[in-house]
């Protein structure tokens, strides 16, 4: 499969670094990537990749190191300085805009579009390049909000790979593909390759990187730590490299005196394009760890919960009594606390000061005939940072002003000591908390199942899911892959969460 | 004969293009909302003459295309804005400005005074959007200091009052009649529409506005110069409002330092009938024609049959209420849950109480 390089590499990345407010996200990375090369990127989460991909494209200015392109050291400052180096971008988070067409996407942007539209010219290329990724059926006409969220990104993917760029970098492109779409999206890479240009590939599904490309480096901590052909490479031995020493759960994993009468029974949810039939059985007093990469569908599973998927169907039960769906008041009102992974935008009133937020659910049981009373207001939001471990002097900032940390315990204390909550729904409770405060969250998340509450949460992260889920739901694809108890360490968990059981 | 194929000629390309009006995107609101509303006014000024007795003529017509001109430019202005998610408030007190520093500096060339005003306009316009690009700040804030610093400025250079216009030739000039139903002034301002429509329609710098309004994080990602674009759009902004100001001061032959919110508030509903949304991504210059055309007919319509003034508005909100309603995404996700409550079986029945 590795093909012989052809006149040197294209692309030389020498002692790479960038730190984020004094953080190193890449401490020192160095790779080179020949002509018509498909070289992988892997690495645990917060290993650095995104941050590679984000310097390699113009995002992201490196504070040391060098990027070398064709022989030229480049200076990218700005996207459209890394296109005219000749580096096409697929954005993890997608670069298409919904309120156009998906003929507008693919020019969108592009510095060989010239500035008077050739429509026709246009079109017949873009049908031309929909029709090499197996997208006959995406009309370039059609507005892009009409598609669903995996064809956004095959037309993300058609615009970098129609760019005729020297580099395309792919930054988590198949996350929600199925596997006759990540076919065709292979096909066409290997095409793309066989031109002569180089591909940075940058994908979880490890398998998938083993099929597609020719050399992989792997990334740990900001660092690279091996590069080598793919060819002989196993998915176990990836993930070996990856993680380290892999963390392995200490097999008298704690069963706490689960409570079978308040369980959390799900049956059949489903949300169209994202979920597909999630069945689960959560009794109250464990903590349920789901377990799935972007696009996996498991943060889908709390928010269909949650009420905040309109289209899902299925039934849920707490306590016996049904919980509604696709309604967030009644979800809310049914006993279903959610703490959304997007603290700033789907949770805390920012601004106002934390005991302000923390007393915000509760409101009715502290005033009398719907006026507040100061005083127990006051005594409420006492108790409850205390018992969160928030700093009582804390208690009149801003939100806003509250580290990350401090952050989430207010959002998962304004949920506890609530008589009306009976199952903590919780979405990467700890995204940018820093070590401290993540103990302290997961204390929060232990009691608060020791005093009866259901707890399920969804996470990326290993460490978390191994030291936190009592019972651990692995995830891929809209789909339960497996479910461990007890024994189990984070390669198994990570052959789930990538589909290398499958494959390997 | 030659009217014949001419009559022919128009037939056919009006047939073809409300065809590939309707093939293409009738579905998609920004082109269903402007057609819908201007149909409607039309068909409603069409039967004016069982309400007021006396059939229509084309002095009618004209008032109409004059409303149109007063409108058009700062509605033209605003909606561009919001297209790009940004909103304008300063085009009000840039129109002032662009009266009064025409009023005043064109007295003997008109077309001195025009430049002046535009000048003024694309400066401010400029600064505006170089402070909102550079310090990422919202367009709101900075676009209402503006507003309130321009009527200042009027104010000081008018000392509060109106100012006169003595060159009465520019003022005839201006507002004749071409072709019985058009003068100048709105000949200008629907040549400032087509102009519009043409460049933002066939160039690269159409579809970047739009993706600026409706995503501007994946714009730049893309390669967008969002910087950039969001100071030309203000700098067009402030140019076509003190153009407005500028041709309406000639027309009234006088500047008044503070021509109030009226002007402001017809040019959003405008924009919005036009098809824009205030969330940024949506509309087009010929829909903004549409739903400039519909708020000048609609004053026309009240006007024609002698209705009390106050109609006006009640029809602007009735009309704009419609409009809206037809494209709600409250709607939308009120008949996916529909949908999905006939498809599956759902927890929906038992628990109508919730808790007791």
């Amino acid at each position: 499969m590795s093909q012989p390089e052809r006149g040197g590499p294209l692309l030389r990345v020498e002692g790479l670094a960038h730190a984020f407010n004094g953080v190193p996200a890449v401490q020192q990375v160095s790779f080179t990537v020949g002509a018509g090369q498909i070289h992988g990127l892997c690495g645990h989460n917060g290993a650095g990749k995104s941050t590679v991909v984000k310097m390699l494209s113009g995002q992201l200015a490196p504070d040391r190191g060098r990027i070398v392109i064709g022989g030229e050291t480049v200076e990218l400052r700005g996207r459209q300085a890394a296109q005219r180096a000749g580096v096409a971008l697929v954005d993890q988070e997608l670069s298409v805009v919904p309120a156009l067409t998906v003929l507008d996407n693919m020019l969108l942007g592009d510095l060989g579009v010239p500035f008077v539209n050739r429509r026709r010219a246009a079109a017949a290329r873009c049908r031309r390049i929909l029709d090499d990724l197996g997208l006959e059926r995406i009309d370039p006409d059609q507005p892009l909000s009409a598609l669903g969220i995996g064809e956004r990104q095959l037309v993300e993917i058609a615009k970098a790979l129609g760019q005729n760029a020297r580099l395309v970098i792919l930054d988590e492109p198949t996350a929600t593909f199925s596997d006759a779409e990540s076919r065709h999206v292979f096909a066409a890479i290997r095409r793309v390759a066989a031109t002569g240009c180089s591909v940075v590939f940058v994908s979880h599904r490890l398998a998938e990187v083993l099929d597609l490309c020719d050399v992989v480096t792997v990334l740990r901590d900001g660092r690279d730590v091996a590069t080598g052909p793919a060819a002989g490479l196993t998915v176990d031995e990836l993930i070996t490299r990856m993680l380290g020493e892999t963390s392995h759960r200490p097999s008298a994993a704690r069963g706490p005196a689960q409570d079978p009468a308040h369980a959390l029974r799900i049956e059949n949810l489903r949300v169209p394009g994202r979920l597909g039939g999630f069945t689960l059985t959560a009794p109250a007093g464990r903590v349920h760890a789901l377990a799935g990469q972007l696009g996996s569908g498991a943060s889908d599973v709390l928010r269909a919960l949650a009420g905040l998927h309109p289209g899902a169907t299925g039934t849920a039960e707490l306590r016996g009594r049904p919980v509604p769906l696709r309604d967030p008041v009644r979800a809310a009102r049914g006993g279903v606390a959610f703490v959304s992974g997007d603290r700033k935008s789907e949770g805390l009133f920012l601004g106002k000061p934390s005991a302000w937020n923390l007393v915000a659910t509760r409101l009715p049981a502290l005033g009398r005939a719907g006026v507040l009373r100061p005083g127990h207001e006051r005594r409420a939001a006492r108790a409850l940072a205390e018992r969160s471990g928030l700093p009582g002097e804390r208690l009149d900032d801003p939100v806003g002003t509250l580290s990350g940390g401090n952050q989430q315990k207010v959002f998962v204390g304004r949920c506890l000591e609530n008589a009306d909550v009976l199952a903590l729904l919780l979405d990467e409770p700890t995204r940018g908390v820093d070590v401290g405060g993540r103990a302290a969250i997961h204390r929060l998340l232990r009691q608060a199942a020791d005093s009866g509450l259901v707890v399920i949460f969804a996470s990326t992260e290993l460490e978390e899911l191994l030291e936190l889920g009592d019972v651990i739901v692995t995830m891929r694809d809209g789909r339960m892959v497996g479910r461990h108890e007890g024994d189990v360490d984070g390669a198994l968990l990570m052959r789930d969460m990538t589909g290398g059981a499958e494959h390997a | 004969m030659t009217g014949q194929m001419t009559g022919q000629m128009i037939g056919r390309m009006t047939r073809r293009v409300i065809g590939r009006m309707i093939g293409r995107s009738w579905g998609r609101p920004e082109h269903a909302m402007p057609a819908i509303s201007l149909l409607l006014v039309l068909a409603a000024f069409a039967c004016s003459p069982l309400l007021s007795g006396r059939p229509l003529e084309a002095f009618d017509v004209y008032n109409a295309s004059q409303g149109f001109a007063q409108l058009g430019l700062l509605a033209l202005a605003i909606g561009i804005t919001m297209i790009a998610g940004e909103f304008d408030l300063s085009v009000a007190g840039t129109y002032a400005l662009g009266g009064m520093l025409a009023v005043q500096t064109g007295a003997h060339s008109p077309v001195m005074g025009v430049l002046a005003a535009v000048a003024a306009g694309a400066a401010v316009g400029a600064v505006q959007g170089g402070l909102i690009a550079r310090l990422r700040v919202p367009s709101l804030p900075v676009t209402l200091a503006t507003y309130i610093a321009l009527l200042g400025l009027t104010y000081t250079m008018s000392g509060g009052l109106s100012v006169t216009y003595a060159n009465a030739d520019a003022t005839l000039w201006v507002d004749q009649q071409i072709a019985g139903v058009l003068s100048p002034r709105s000949l200008l301002t629907l040549v400032a529409f087509l102009l519009a429509a043409v460049v933002l329609g066939g160039t690269k710098l159409g579809r970047e506005l739009r993706a600026i309004g409706g995503d501007r994080r994946a714009s730049r990602v893309a390669g967008v110069g969002v910087d950039r674009r969001i100071v030309g759009i203000f700098t067009l902004s402030g140019t076509l409002a003190a153009l407005g100001g500028a041709l309406l001061g000639y027309s009234y032959a006088s500047a008044n330092p503070d021509p109030g919110l009226q002007p402001l508030i017809l040019a959003i509903v405008a924009a919005l009938l036009g098809g824009v949304s205030l969330a940024g991504g949506r509309g087009a210059p010929l829909g903004l024609l549409a739903g400039t055309l519909s708020v000048a007919l609609l004053a026309q319509i009240v006007a024609v049959t002698a209705l009390p003034d106050f109609s006006t508005q009640l029809l602007y909100a009735a009309l704009l209420a419609v409009i809206v309603a037809v494209e709600s995404p409250g709607l939308r996700q009120a008949i996916e849950r529909l949908r999905a409550r006939r498809t599956g079986s759902t927890a929906m029945t038992p628990s109508q109480g919730g808790r007791p």
